[in-house]
């Protein structure tokens, strides 16, 4: 899943960029999640699959709970000369419930024998949303029901890329990019689960992190910029680039220069990143 | 973690797995104590599950496989060893919430199936194991 953010961002990059969003080989960054306001989420979803359908000629899964009326984002000021026939390669999904998005999910293998190729990118719109719907009550674990959409998202994209790889001479993978909201307003009542519980149990089955982060100046937000990390948890790497909004409405995208950092220690991670990652 | 577990872990199946296809034996009192090393207490009611053929890898025209534990109180799990996943209370508990363990019985019961190749074979079709998958269908004997 870096690979096709590293796309979006090299695209949609405000200048010449000359570094590339790479991890070490042998962790797998085929699942990605994306942490940050529902809104920009959205867009930098919408921007990913498209990028995914026109530029790599992917075939796009997008499952969302909301129709696309109007996004933030006008796809034509980011993409000028997009034609609705490149769109053709991403198939939108409206799912209103959990449970429909884990059948919807849960059947993916059941297109796997047609002749037409799976889909190489699987597309989540605010997992949070899903689960913050299919709550069952305070004596209920919670937990359970985010691990099991997320496993199942993991193992559906691992069988899809054996497919894509046994049709195409060992090549082909299927990502997986889900976003989620970690702090919504009004959801922080004694019944909720702490997000970082919630984050934790993600980041088992969705190995890299993007996290979009507003820049406040002087105390204010709505200044239209974000700092984008992107992160391993194993081993621990972050790279970060710089996201603006423009007047236009498109989006544009810098790296930060030695903005490529291993994970400064902090004790309560540290700790349980080492504990993920078998050290000592 | 991700979807993968410590190296120790990963390598202590592999050694499982070196050892069944040698010998064809269950594994000897060093290994088992391996076990209980790494995956804690549940390490020898996993392998009572795999003794009693408790696992079953279902297996659909599509493709798609999936393991399913009979526990003992006679509910079946659906455990992804793809990425370590299992529907029951103490995989939530142990695992998820608190940390304390990698696995439950379950879970760790199919990874050792997969490991020495002992499990019940079974076939569905794709949209019984889409109901499998989704969580739809569990069974109690």
């Amino acid at each position: 899943m870096a690979d096709i953010l590293g796309v979006v961002f090299r695209r949609f990059a405000s200048g010449n960029v000359t570094s590339d969003v790479m991890f070490p080989s042998h962790v797998e960054g085929n699942t990605l999640l994306l942490l940050g306001d529902v809104n920009i989420s959205r867009s930098v979803l919408f921007l990913a699959a498209v990028t995914a359908a026109t530029d790599l000629g992917l075939k796009v899964l997008f499952f969302t709970q909301t129709p696309f009326q109007s996004l933030p984002v006008s796809l034509r000021a980011s993409i000028p000369g997009l034609k609705l026939e490149s769109l053709k390669n991403v198939k939108f999904v409206y799912v209103k419930s959990l449970e429909d998005l884990r059948e919807d999910i849960a059947s993916l293998h059941e297109l796997a024998s047609e002749a037409a190729s799976p889909s190489s990118l699987i597309i989540v719109d605010s997992l949070d949303h899903y689960l913050h719907g299919s709550r069952v009550g305070p004596l209920q674990d919670d937990l359970s029901p985010v691990a099991h959409v997320a496993a199942l998202l993991h193992d559906t994209a691992a069988f899809l890329t054996q497919i894509l790889q046994s049709r195409a001479d060992g090549q082909g993978l299927c990502r997986v990019m889900v976003s989620f909201q970690s702090e919504r307003e009004g959801s922080r009542d004694s019944e909720a689960l702490a997000p970082e519980l919630l984050l934790s149990v993600l980041d088992r089955y969705l190995q890299v992190r993007c996290t979009l982060e507003e820049v406040k100046r002087d105390g204010e937000v709505g200044q239209n910029e974000w700092q984008v990390y992107l992160s391993v948890v194993c081993p621990s790497q972050v790279q970060q680039w710089h996201m603006v909004l423009q007047t236009g409405g498109a989006l544009e995208f810098s790296p930060v220069i030695g903005g490529e950092q291993q994970i400064l220690d902090q004790p309560d991670e540290s700790k349980q990143e080492n504990e993920r990652c078998g050290d000592g | 973690m991700g979807s993968s577990l410590p190296s120790v872990a990963e390598q202590l199946l592999k050694d499982l797995q070196r050892t069944y296809l040698e010998t064809k034996q269950i594994p000897d009192d060093l290994l088992i104590a391996k076990l209980r090393f790494v995956f804690g207490p549940c390490a020898l009611q996993a392998l009572d599950l795999v003794d009693q053929r408790s696992v079953t890898c279902v297996s659909s025209p599509s493709g798609r496989d999936a393991f399913q534990v009979l526990g003992g109180s006679g509910r079946l799990y659906t455990c992804f060893t793809s990425c370590h996943y299992c529907p029951c209370p103490a995989f939530s508990f142990s695992v998820l919430r608190r940390n304390e363990s990698l696995m439950c019985k379950h879970l760790l019961a199919a990874c050792l199936s997969q490991a020495m190749g002992l499990w019940q074979q079974e076939q569905v079709s794709d949209q019984q194991m889409t109901h499998i998958l989704s969580g739809q269908t569990e069974a109690s004997t």
